[in-house]
């Protein structure tokens, strides 16, 4: 598979800080790439050492096989971003500001303006045009942010965070987008610190922490990293902790909680562990409102790589 | 791609009210401001006219009547006497304007509705009328000029009469000169052509021509324009062309990837930035220059300024000036690491500095300012265009105002270059 971005050996620093730590990564061509990591994991700036924005101590970028410099012109006309604060300007409507951002890419008039179309069509901005950015709510702002990073149509996008503070409608509406977007050929490095949105997006994830890549893989990879086979939730109206002690010793229960009679039960392996459940609450007489039943999360990997939760 | 950001950067230049506030809307306030405050200045500086009478046809009895009190210059004053006509040294008779043509036609000129140099509201009437008018105190006196000498009649010897007999004095002083320097022409003439007959006419017709042109030349470079009103005006001028100095900063800043987020948009784009800058300039010196012509029309239709006969040059010196602010704000948003309100806070402060040392809030600062720390004001831009300014009115050559044009533009190099300098570093420590 033909990479578009290679990372070697990435470092940069801010005075004793290593922001980013001997980085290597590649990025495959048409691929969602999730960096997921925490807030201060060094996400961002990776994003802005591959853009050349940031001078870094040591290593290597490559972009479409190329060296990315600060005036690599022709690599820049490639790629699109989408910064995670909103980069527009206030004076402008948000067709101006779609349309200024795309003549920096694009010089013909016609093209320009059936992409900025499409880029309107595509955040759902059709309504919008006239308005002034200040007139926007969060989530149609975000909108915005994205239309004018993508509406040149580039080969590589990165997403920094773009649905940061944005309403579930709007989070939908972004995230159809860049499904559309990689349909259309582009290659996506998508930074999040939310799980659930690499988990459905990204084709691949690497896990960041502290500048290091601490995991990377597909979602299913990473979760094999987890001795968690599943994870049983039951609400009961009380428990003992003797109780709780015997459930702790049923066959391959690796860990048992009970937060104000909210009993969580991890599962390392094994089979229909619900029946052995509701079975053993049967027979102590433990009544129980909900039981429901989990596969493990990137949380739960990157809790038993690091300890500690990716929202910490 | 140049003429896209610079559509844009006019368009969010335009937009941005506290920008507009700054460049055409505060020089604009002001300027009404100084009208307010110093148009009465002016007015209480300005004389009333002065009332007087005029005798053209002199009655026989001419000299033996005056009114009780009253005294005839031509028997007190011996310049009146000197310059009559007939004590000349005389050039062909008939052919020479007459001393009472000229007087005349002076005394009409001072007494024109329409001139700015308006002196005195004048009436014609016969003799007896002059005496009764001057007896009621209707006017401060008459002049007779029917008789081969005029006389100038007056009843007291106040400022208003004294006014009147130095007007009369000095236009006989320069009668007798046309009649002195034609002569002596005439004469010229005769020497070198003898067969040529000499047009007397011609000769003293240019010799008037050219003693008046000589007045009005001197009149320009003495600084008659210059009044104090006029030196807060030209000072007003150099704050509006220094406070372009915010939109330079302003579309710079929106260019550069660590003084905003537009800016990082924008540095991640295949744009060269040397085009970006050059672009965001040629914007910015539009939006300056509507403003600019603002504050001219502003002050000149509204408020009645009068730039008086050099305005080309205070345009030009105006346009180099905005150039030099321009290229401050731009040097200002590459150099300083702060964020815009504070750029702005800093550019308006230098800005006012800049001007009260030129003498915005008094002109003895400038004179202070030049006698103790010369080079300051050498590398103030503000003092570089009001002294240009002041160049005009008060220096008969143009090398002092040319001069200032020059520091203006070699300020302008030295800002710009220092800002391609910093805007080389293209990537940045932290962001």
């Amino acid at each position: 598979m033909k990479n578009v971005i290679e990372v070697r050996n990435l470092t940069k620093a801010y005075k004793e800080l290593r922001a980013v730590d001997d980085l290597s990564f590649e990025v495959h061509e048409g691929e969602i790439l999730g960096l997921l990591g925490p807030n201060g994991s060094g996400k961002s700036t990776t994003i802005n050492c591959l853009l050349s924005l940031l001078q870094f101590e040591s290593g290597h970028i490559r972009i479409f096989g190329k060296e990315m410099t600060p005036d690599a012109y022709d690599l820049k006309a490639q790629i699109g971003v989408v910064f995670q604060d909103v980069a527009v300007f206030e004076e402008l409507t948000v067709y101006d500001n779609i349309d200024y951002f795309c003549g920096l890419y694009i010089g013909d008039k016609n093209t320009r303006k059936a992409y900025v179309r499409d880029a309107i069509a595509l955040t759902g901005l059709e309504e919008f045009v006239k308005f002034y950015p200040k007139q926007l709510s969060g989530g149609l702002l975000r909108r915005l942010n994205i239309a004018c990073g993508i509406a040149h149509k580039p080969k590589l996008i990165f997403l920094d965070e773009p649905t940061v503070a944005v309403d579930p409608q709007s989070r939908n509406n972004i995230l159809d987008g860049i499904r559309i977007l990689r349909e259309q050929g582009a290659t996506i490095v998508y930074t999040t610190h939310y799980m659930e949105e690499v988990e459905i997006l990204c084709d691949r994830i690497i896990i960041l922490d502290k500048g290091r890549v601490i995991a990377s893989g597909t979602n299913e990879e990473l979760k094999e990293l987890t001795d968690i086979e599943e994870k049983v939730t039951v609400e009961v109206d009380r428990i003992s902790q003797e109780q709780l002690a015997q459930i702790k010793a049923l066959e391959h229960v690796k860990e048992v909680t009970n937060s104000k009679n909210v009993v969580s039960i991890v599962y390392r392996e094994g089979e229909d562990h619900f029946g052995k459940l509701l079975a053993f609450l049967g027979k102590e007489k433990i009544r129980y409102h909900k039981i429901y039943s989990e596969r493990p999360t990137l949380n739960d990997v990157f809790l038993e790589l690091t300890g500690k939760e990716l929202r910490d | 791609m140049f003429f896209h950001h610079f559509k844009y950067t006019l368009k969010y230049l335009f937009r941005n009210r506290l920008l507009i506030f700054w460049t055409y809307a505060f020089p604009i306030i002001l300027g009404a401001l100084f009208y307010l405050a110093f148009s009465d200045i002016e007015k209480n500086e300005k004389m009333d006219l002065i009332d007087i009478a005029i005798v053209e046809e002199v009655s026989d009895e001419q000299g033996s009547g005056l009114p009780e009190g009253a005294v005839s210059t031509e028997q007190e004053n011996g310049s009146l006497e000197e310059v009559s006509a007939d004590q000349g040294s005389g050039p062909p008779e008939g052919a020479i304007p007459t001393n009472r043509e000229l007087l005349l036609e002076t005394m009409e000129k001072l007494s024109d509705e329409d001139s700015e140099d308006r002196l005195f509201r004048t009436v014609y009437v016969s003799e007896k009328e002059a005496e009764k008018l001057l007896e009621k105190g209707k006017i401060s006196g008459y002049l007779l000029a029917g008789g081969e000498t005029p006389k100038v009649v007056v009843k007291e010897s106040g400022i208003n009469e004294t006014i009147f007999r130095q007007a009369v004095g000095e236009t006989m002083q320069n009668a007798k000169l046309v009649a002195a320097l034609t002569e002596a022409e005439i004469e010229r003439q005769k020497k070198e052509a003898a067969e040529v007959p000499v047009d007397v006419e011609t000769v003293s017709e240019k010799i008037l021509r050219e003693i008046q042109e000589e007045q009005a030349s001197i009149r320009d470079t003495t600084g008659s324009n210059l009044s104090y009103t006029m030196i807060e005006y030209y000072t007003l001028i150099a704050m509006a062309c220094l406070y372009c100095a915010t939109i330079g900063m302003y579309a710079v800043n929106c260019i550069l990837a660590n003084m905003s987020k537009k800016g990082m948009r924008i540095s991640v784009s295949p744009v060269k930035k040397g085009r970006l800058v050059l672009g965001s300039l040629c914007a910015s010196y539009v939006v300056q220059l509507l403003g600019l012509a603002l504050l001219f029309i502003f002050t000149i239709f509204v408020l009645k300024v009068d730039y008086g006969p050099h305005m080309p040059r205070v345009i030009l010196l105006a346009l180099a000036g905005s150039f030099a602010g321009l290229s401050m704000g731009i040097a200002a948003g590459a150099l300083i690491q702060a964020n815009e309100t504070a750029k702005t806070g800093m550019i308006i402060a230098v800005t006012m500095l800049g001007c009260f040392l030129s003498g915005m809030m008094g002109i003895t600062m400038k004179y202070v300012i030049d006698k103790n720390m010369p080079v300051l004001n050498k590398v103030n831009p503000a003092a570089m265009i009001t002294d240009g300014l002041y160049a005009l009115y008060y220096y008969n050559t143009f090398h002092r105002y040319w001069f200032n044009v020059g520091s203006l533009l070699v300020f302008s190099a030295v800002m710009i270059g220092i800002s391609f300098f910093a805007l080389r570093r293209q990537r940045y420590q932290s962001l």
